[in-house]
């Protein structure tokens, strides 16, 4: 008994309680809901069972029934071109921005915080404003276009089949750029100053100390970034409800959205839940390769 | 010494107090009720009104969200936790009653000299119906008609008396009113892939002779061209495929279309910002003297069969019924009854709109009722999109939706 008391106050046991008690608290509130949700993927629920555990196990009929949709397949390749197309622009646009500042020019860093004022609003206040600009008949960004020459007719960002889902992905780029500026910038200024100092002395140009240094010293902020962006973009709900409702014919539907859809406007539990499933392997697929990619890293 | 006073003053006042609530609690039996409405919307009000009877029923209120209404109730009827008393949309009445978890009304109805079936509108009361039985009474309810802008009508040369009476003339007129150099629309309406977008298409299709159970009757397939055509057209605008009813008709308001599809909940809002003269007409018809259709919509009145007080219950949805004939004039929400005539407002065109309406209302069908309405719906807002968006022709677009529906029904 003393043992086991001296171990807890200094030795094993106090380590044990270091990890026993994070993995007990992830468990708790993040893993018991997984397998929930894994094990309703297997059976029959409806509104009347929700309550109950014991329900009938169908076996991977969810599954099946799912992929034997239509629609399955168009959703999934939306929700690939959503996220790659969401996390391309914002991490470009936010590293361009990111560069930018870095310069470092009178009142850059005030500039670089009111940048943080799309990061601060609400998805669902976003999407009704993108929701205007985004309009048909009397949106702003159509008038841009047509004002400036670049198009002739009112292009319906929202319900031509052609451009809704990128109409999502353009409030989502604006959404998100913001964030990632921010911390490629704080990756930014952690590399240090004399390293471009001696490149410089050595002769390298701007170009050459960009390849050379800055990319190579951010590695791990990069990949962190993209991961983050990876499970923004792929929980991001409040743009599809505001702006297309994930119309029109489910042009602009995505895996998140529609799991919602299936779950809680049409109750069909067990297909959302198998929708998340599919959406978990996804994530955690994602998760090992960031992990791997940063594990070596070694912060300069 | 002065706070020592206070606190043994305040603690006599709390007693009391708390007795006093002890002794009222155990006599009066309380209710629960959950509804969507807000403080200035029928049940918080009504509810008031009840409890200050003292008739030895209290009822307490919470407020749930539109979006939040069956599945909190799915949940909370499972865990055993379901409220009294519920008001719940009319197109989901059937999957709780279908499955007993509200209480079968039909011999309490029978005895009730409050409640009674002949006085309702046969849409509204066919909703709370199943297998025969009374699962619930009609809250309030609403429809849509055609609403018209009678300035631009006579802009264009189109008499603003003689607004479309079928499929065609509303098309020809939409052509005649459509302008797209002064960025008016000829018509609108909502398509969105939503419930409001069933809302709006069922009864075209009933009119034209179908209805969810043959979604591709020809009618119902002549009706989905109608709307390509107005789509394809460019009669009503594109958007009308992601936008719901209240955003339509505001662009109507704001002189942007010249007629728009939409119900009695516009009326307020559109007496203040529409600057024009407009009236209402009932819905086309496929051709002259063919039966009319229109939605219905709004909300029930139901007791959970959980309760441990029906007659208490039903007490208090006697009264609520009672409350009925200050339904509009209190609450712009219009009683599901024919026996009521509704007081004139003293707005002219308020008022005309409203014999529409109610005219209208004559005509409304409930959306099912059936328990798995949503998956219904779901495979009509499929149809409707596939075909306007040009992926699917809408006669096969509305096979389709007839073979999901088909699977539905078993």
């Amino acid at each position: 008994m003393r043992r086991i008391l001296s171990s807890i106050r200094d030795g094993h046991g106090f380590d044990i309680l270091l990890v026993a008690f994070p993995l007990g608290f992830l468990f708790l509130m993040a893993g018991l809901p997984l397998i929930y949700n894994a094990v309703m993927s297997f059976q029959e629920v409806d509104m009347f069972s929700l309550g109950t555990f014991s329900r009938p196990f169908v076996g991977l009929k969810n599954y099946r029934d799912l992929f034997a949709q239509p629609e399955t397949w168009p959703i999934l390749y939306n929700t690939l071109v959503f996220v790659v197309g969401s996390i391309a622009g914002q991490f470009l646009i936010g590293f361009g921005l990111a560069l930018f500042f870095w310069v470092n020019f009178p009142g850059a860093s005030w500039l670089r915080g009111l940048f943080l004022v799309s990061w601060v609003m609400p998805g669902l206040v976003v999407g009704a404003v993108w929701n205007w600009i985004l309009s048909g008949d009397f949106g702003v960004l159509n008038f841009l276009l047509r004002e400036s020459g670049i198009i002739s007719g009112n292009i319906f960002w929202r319900s031509d089949p052609q451009y809704s889902l990128y109409a999502v992905i353009i409030a989502n780029i604006w959404l998100g750029t913001a964030f990632n500026m921010i911390l490629l910038s704080v990756g930014l200024s952690a590399i240090p100053g004399d390293l471009y100092e001696a490149a410089e002395l050595d002769g390298a140009n701007a170009w050459q100390r960009f390849w050379t240094i800055t990319l190579p010293m951010m590695r791990s902020s990069i990949g962190a970034i993209i991961a983050l962006g990876l499970i923004f973009t792929l929980q991001q709900f409040d743009l599809f409800a505001a702006i297309t409702s994930g119309g029109p014919n489910n042009s602009s539907n995505v895996t998140q959205y529609w799991a919602w859809e299936l779950s809680f406007r049409q109750y069909d539990f067990a297909k959302g839940a198998t929708i998340s499933v599919i959406m978990i392997v996804f994530v955690m697929f994602a998760s090992v390769v960031y992990v791997r990619s940063t594990r070596h890293e070694v912060r300069g | 010494m002065t706070i020592r006073k206070f606190a043994v003053i305040g603690a006599l006042a709390l007693a009391g107090v708390s007795l006093m609530g002890l002794s009222a609690k155990a006599e009066d039996v309380t209710l629960t009720l959950w509804s969507l409405d807000k403080d200035i919307q029928p049940a918080p009000n009504l509810i008031k009104e009840f409890n200050a009877q003292n008739n030895g029923i209290k009822i307490e209120y919470r407020l749930i969200q539109f979006d939040d209404v069956v599945t909190e109730a799915m949940r909370a009827y499972a865990t055993g936790q379901a409220p009294d008393i519920i008001a719940v949309d009319n197109p989901e009445h059937a999957l709780f009653s279908s499955r007993g978890a509200f209480l079968d009304l039909t011999d309490m109805i029978k005895g009730s000299t409050v409640i009674k079936p002949e006085n309702y509108f046969p849409g509204p009361l066919k909703s709370v119906e199943w297998d025969g039985k009374y699962y619930g009474v009609p809250k309030a309810t609403n429809t849509i008609a055609l609403y018209y802008n009678k300035d631009m009508f006579k802009a264009k040369g189109l008499d603003p008396n003689k607004p479309p009476q079928t499929w065609d003339e509303l098309v020809e007129d939409a052509r005649k009113l459509t302008d797209p150099a002064k960025n008016v629309y000829g018509l609108a309406f909502s398509a969105k892939a939503s419930e409001e977008g069933t809302f709006q298409f069922l009864p075209w299709a009933q009119m034209g002779g179908g209805g969810y159970e043959h979604i591709n009757a020809d009618g119902a397939v002549k009706a989905l061209e109608t709307w390509k055509t107005i789509i394809d057209e460019k009669l009503a605008s594109p958007d009308s495929m992601t936008r719901g009813q209240w955003d339509s008709t505001g662009t109507f308001n704001s002189g942007n279309a010249a007629m728009a599809i939409s119900g009695p909940w516009e009326l307020e809002r559109m007496t203040q910002e529409a600057k024009f003269d407009w009236g209402v007409a009932l819905l086309p018809v496929p051709k002259e003297g063919a039966e009319r259709s229109s939605a219905m919509g709004d909300f029930n009145w139901a007791i959970f069969s959980s309760t441990k007080h029906p007659a208490e219950a039903f007490k208090a949805l006697e009264y609520f019924v009672s409350q009925d004939d200050k339904l509009f004039k209190n609450f712009g929400q219009l009683p599901a009854r024919s026996d009521i005539s509704i007081p004139e407002t003293g707005q002219p065109l308020k008022d005309a709109a409203l014999k529409v309406f109610l005219e209208q209302l004559k005509y409304a069908k409930p959306r099912g009722p059936h328990p798995q309405w949503p998956k219904i719906s779901k495979a009509i807002q499929d149809a409707i999109q596939a075909a306007l968006t040009g992926q699917m022709s809408p006669k096969e677009a509305l096979d389709q939706a007839a073979e999901k529906i088909k699977a539905v029904l078993g």
